[in-house]
């Protein structure tokens, strides 16, 4: 209604929008990785619901955000090694074990919930901390420089992926070892070694977007407190491209759309919510869809590794 | 000699082993021994018994029958995190399979899935709700949602600030649907300038994005906010960390998540519903009734929050006050939608 583009509303939608894009980042360069070195782990939501869990329970029982950070992270190691061990070294359809290890999770982040906590109980998680000097540039600083310590985590990740990935010797093995394994294998780098690594950092990630949604926006635990986040992470992996700028684009664009949505909806500007909720999907997959092309994935990706056969 | 003591140990572990699962069944086998005129009731959940709203509103009620009964007169079984209704139908089943009288399925979700499963168990009870349709062995409850929300409507009209009053909603259906026009008629009562702003956020448990929704309302300036569903706590938790925000409850009492700042609750009372469906069943009748939750009946409770008692003026109190004898004696209907 009367003044709906008004700067504040602008500053609204757009400064929600960065803090909603933070789980799918975390969770979506953490997937980049794991995908980039030949597997899809389609567990993530499963991770993110026992870092949710852990990060929780760690800021709880000990009143420090900072411990449920890292909580959480050793809960994501742990849940990437596991998914490691089963689709790596036992070579199991990763697709399959994926769901297993969601299910797994989800599962799990519940009943450790009901037998330590049990009930709505909330915590106090992290705060916002506004950036000196930049946080004072108009609509700049209030978009982008008054968030938690995930969210700015979160952003730097994305051109340090990019530097680990193209600049760094452990990048160019990941990407041989997801695109030509045999031959990443005939040169000495260890297959397995690499994808256990990039397992145990994707759930690293996972875990961390997930305990942003309990520390860093929730400030409390319920089951399936995710809502399909993982999994919407995942197609953004396939959005970005395997690129870490791609994912970026992709997850703002998600982000901003549904910021937007709900602006919309809560000005009561006369448009039907169910068009509204979906706003985010529809816009994502149309950007997919018209901006088809080079499309070009890990040729690995999928492929259980055994030495001796050809990819 | 080390082989000794390990082998000492795992036999000493494996009798322990032996007596836990020998203890075990006895425990449990010991209560129905007593079975006499025993009432099975079964209870099938979206989400948590313990989510602070729907849910739990329902289990306090079964438990509360169970107490004032006997717990040795009523066995209660519970399933939860069954939002998915073919996931529902056969932990539904299974219940009535196994005997269970009376089964709950608490969500509008539910209603196709029992009307296939009731016909298969003619002898048992089933109830679900939010609804209106019945079979001859079904039951459908229906909270009168829309009253509390027209006096918590009035109550935010005449304490808002912002002259905004926002509500975080689930998904256009059922309770909610009712709920909502509830508030925004008490809103218009109670104050004419002030607006009443509803949004989705399209899920009954994403409390993420409930408590988002909320961040949004209070950024686009509502101080006062309300809304149903299990996800509501999400956005409790987000208005408990601002100042001079206020919540409205709905279901439950959710005071004690953000103890000073719920104003107000509507509460659903389901004690009253599930001795009503016992006392119709032991009387013959299975279902076919539509069992309404009303003001006038006192299975919804309208309840301020005491520790805030003294934020709402007299003459507020008052006007909500008038408002809910004039429910409860009929003189004012509150609307519906109509759809």
């Amino acid at each position: 209604m009367e003044g709906f583009m008004s700067i504040d509303i602008f500053i609204i939608i757009l400064a929600t929008g960065v803090r909603l894009a933070t789980p799918f980042l975390l969770a979506a360069l953490g997937e980049m990785f794991v995908q980039r070195s030949g597997v899809y782990n389609l567990g993530v939501e499963g991770i993110m619901m026992m870092g949710a869990f852990a990060g929780f329970f760690a800021t709880l029982q000990q009143g420090s955000p900072l411990l449920g950070i890292i909580v959480s992270l050793a809960i994501g190691a742990l849940m990437g090694l596991i998914m490691a061990f089963v689709s790596v070294t036992f070579k199991a359809e990763q697709g399959i074990s994926g769901i297993g290890l969601y299910m797994f999770g989800w599962g799990l982040s519940g009943l450790l919930f009901r037998l330590y906590v049990g009930g709505v109980t909330s915590i106090d998680g992290l705060k916002p901390i506004a950036i000196p000097m930049l946080s004072d540039i108009p609509l700049i600083g209030q978009v982008l420089f008054n968030h938690n310590v995930l969210v700015y985590t979160a952003f730097l990740l994305v051109p340090l992926s990019g530097i680990v990935l193209y600049k760094t010797s452990w990048g160019l093995n990941i990407r041989a070892v997801g695109n030509k394994p045999e031959a990443a294998d005939t040169l000495g780098v260890s297959v397995v070694k690499i994808r256990y690594q990039c397992l145990i950092v994707g759930g690293m990630l996972a875990a961390l977007a997930g305990a942003f949604l309990t520390i860093g926006q929730a400030n409390m635990y319920a089951d399936n407190i995710t809502a399909g986040r993982g999994f919407i992470a995942i197609a953004l992996v396939y959005f970005g491209r395997w690129s870490p700028w791609g994912i970026l684009l992709g997850s703002l664009l998600f982000s901003m759309a549904d910021s937007f949505q709900s602006m919309v909806q809560v000005l009561g500007i006369n448009f039907p919510y169910e068009l509204a909720v979906i706003l985010p999907y529809m816009v994502t997959i149309i950007a997919l869809a018209i901006s088809y092309g080079r499309v070009w994935a890990p040729a690995a990706l999928g492929k259980p590794f055994e030495r001796g056969t050809r990819g | 000699m080390k082989k000794k003591v390990l082998s000492l140990i795992l036999a000493a572990l494996t009798m322990l082993a032996f007596t836990g699962c020998a203890a075990k069944p006895a425990a449990e086998t010991a209560p129905q021994k007593t079975d006499g005129e025993k009432i099975r009731i079964a209870l099938v959940l979206p989400a948590t018994v313990d989510d602070m709203a729907w849910g739990q509103s329902m289990v306090e009620g079964l438990k509360a029958v169970q107490k004032s009964m006997g717990e040795d007169k009523v066995e209660v079984a519970i399933s939860e995190k069954l939002g998915n209704a073919v996931d529902a139908g056969a932990a539904i089943r299974q219940y009535a399979t196994q005997g269970y009288e009376i089964i709950f399925a608490h969500g509008s979700q539910y209603q196709s899935v029992l009307n296939d499963i009731a016909k298969d168990f003619p002898k048992t009870t089933f109830a679900y709700g939010t609804g209106f349709a019945t079979q001859p062995n079904i039951f459908a409850y229906d909270p009168q949602a829309q009253e509390g929300g027209y006096l918590l409507g009035i109550l935010a009209a005449k304490m808002t600030k912002s002259g905004v009053v926002g509500i975080v909603g689930p998904v256009e259906s059922g309770d909610a649907v009712k709920y909502n026009y509830g508030v925004q008629q008490g809103v218009a009562k109670g104050k004419a300038d002030v607006q009443t702003r509803i949004a989705y956020t399209g899920s009954f448990n994403d409390i993420v994005g409930a408590g988002n929704l909320a961040k949004t309302q209070m950024s686009a300036g509502a101080d006062i906010i309300t809304g149903s569903s299990q996800q509501a706590v999400g956005a409790v938790r987000a208005i408990g960390e601002t100042k001079g925000n206020y919540w409205l409850s709905t279901d439950m009492d959710q005071s004690s998540i953000a103890p000073d700042h719920v104003l107000a609750s509507q509460v659903y009372h389901w004690e009253k519903v599930v001795n009503k469906i016992i006392d119709l069943r032991k009387q013959g009748t299975l279902g076919g009734q539509h069992l309404t939750l009303t003001l006038a009946d006192g299975t919804i409770e309208f309840k301020y929050n005491e520790k805030l008692a003294d934020k709402v003026p007299a003459e507020v109190k008052a006007a909500v006050e008038t408002a809910k004898q004039e429910i409860i004696s009929g003189k004012l209907k509150v609307e519906l939608p109509k759809k």
